[in-house]
């Protein structure tokens, strides 16, 4: 193969790559050459773009913070940088992007220019975003519970230590909670909650006095003998809150207090 | 603000107030001078307060709302507050407002269905 016919397939590979954005940079990162893809992905088309200096295609922060600078020195001295940040098109809009930096040198060692591969991730970071908001959700449902059982009746059964950046998470979801769905009742239920210390407890009590000003009530169930004798220890008061040692012993409470009865059809 | 832009009205013996959104300390202190009148011109039986506009709370208004509802207790009525917002009940919670004295409800609806049960 001759020298001409080689040149001539590495511009079609350059060109014929879809999926990457293959140009090639001047020592001081202006554009030297320009691809289909790169037209694709970045909206700039190659009579516009040959000669522009490549931080056209960073955010203004990342610009203000050296970071073109910096890619261009570590790629010069170290031979290759990597990068995934966000990239801008000629429309403004962003995107994010893989990149990888590598310093062109000729046989002499002479910096020639740089190689600039881009690869469009878009669509794997919206994908990783949506998982962590979902793993995120399942983990604010896990920390605070909060379900509707009856018309007007709420129930958060919390399972595991409640500390304090827990029970401030319980006060907001629960507040909002009884506002959304106009519950006049919310059964917080501490049987699955295995000690309870004197800020967590304070928390708890201001919980309950805020739903009270919010025109609710909050009945405190599954108080066990070793919660009531802490409580009790560490001198909180609870005497204004409607408390019951069971979840069901509470349900009832809450049945009867929003005139609703509940029979067997048979047997008790 | 105007004296005229807060208006306590009577329906079925009961005085009505609804909060304007975020209301200044001449607001709030008119409130209660205006509340108290009403309550002597109409015997009223109490007060329904309506706080769902309300964004914010401060101390003030907070001392003023404990302040007005011990009053009309003295006067022989009760009151009512209705449809405080979460963020509110929160700060309100946190500055340590005492509402023994007053009632609660989600929204004037339900409050209105409490001052019907009085007698």
């Amino acid at each position: 193969m001759t020298a001409v016919e080689e040149n001539e397939l590495l511009r079609l590979l350059v060109s014929s790559v879809k999926d990457y954005a293959i140009i090639m940079l001047d020592p001081e990162g202006r554009v030297l050459t320009w691809s289909p893809a790169a037209e694709r992905l970045k909206g700039y088309k190659e009579s516009e773009i040959i000669g522009q200096h490549f931080s056209r295609f960073y955010p203004k922060e990342d610009i203000e913070k050296g970071k073109i600078e910096r890619e261009l020195k570590v790629a010069t001295e170290e031979g290759r940088y990597e990068d995934e940040g966000w990239r801008v098109r000629k429309d403004g809009t962003k995107f994010w992007a893989n990149v990888i930096l590598t310093a062109l040198r000729d046989s002499e060692g002479r910096l020639r220019g740089f190689g600039k591969v881009t690869r469009d991730l878009s669509e794997r970071k919206r994908a990783e975003e949506q998982m962590h908001r979902q793993a995120q959700e399942i983990l604010e449902m896990a920390t605070v519970p909060v379900v509707q059982v009856w018309d007007s009746i709420l129930l958060v059964p919390l399972i595991g230590t409640l500390d304090s950046k827990r029970t401030e998470q319980l006060m907001e979801r629960l507040l909002q909670k009884i506002t959304d769905t106009g519950s006049q009742l919310a059964c917080v239920d501490i049987t699955g909650v295995p000690t309870i210390d004197t800020q967590t407890a304070q928390h708890l009590v201001e919980t309950i006095s805020a739903v009270r000003l919010l025109g609710a009530e909050v009945i405190l169930t599954g108080v066990r003998p070793t919660i009531a004798q802490t409580l009790v220890h560490l001198g909180i008061n609870l005497s204004n809150v409607l408390t019951c040692s069971s979840l069901k012993a509470g349900l009832r409470l809450a049945f009867q207090k929003i005139d609703v009865q509940v029979d067997a059809k048979s047997g008790r | 603000m105007a004296e005229s832009d807060i208006s306590v009205f009577l329906v079925r013996g009961v005085l009505m107030v609804s909060m304007p959104a975020d209301p200044d300390d001449p607001t709030v202190a008119m409130l209660q001078e205006k509340v108290l009148g009403e309550m002597e011109a109409h015997e009223a039986k109490g007060l329904i307060l309506d706080l769902s506009k309300v964004e914010t709370f401060d101390s003030f208004f907070a001392r003023t709302v404990t302040e007005t509802a011990n009053m009309i207790s003295l006067m022989g009525g009760k009151t009512v507050i209705a449809g405080m917002r979460p963020a509110v009940a929160i700060t309100a919670t946190q500055l340590g407002l005492n509402l023994s004295a007053a009632y609660t409800a989600l929204d004037v609806d339900r409050a209105l269905a409490i001052t019907q049960a009085w007698h």
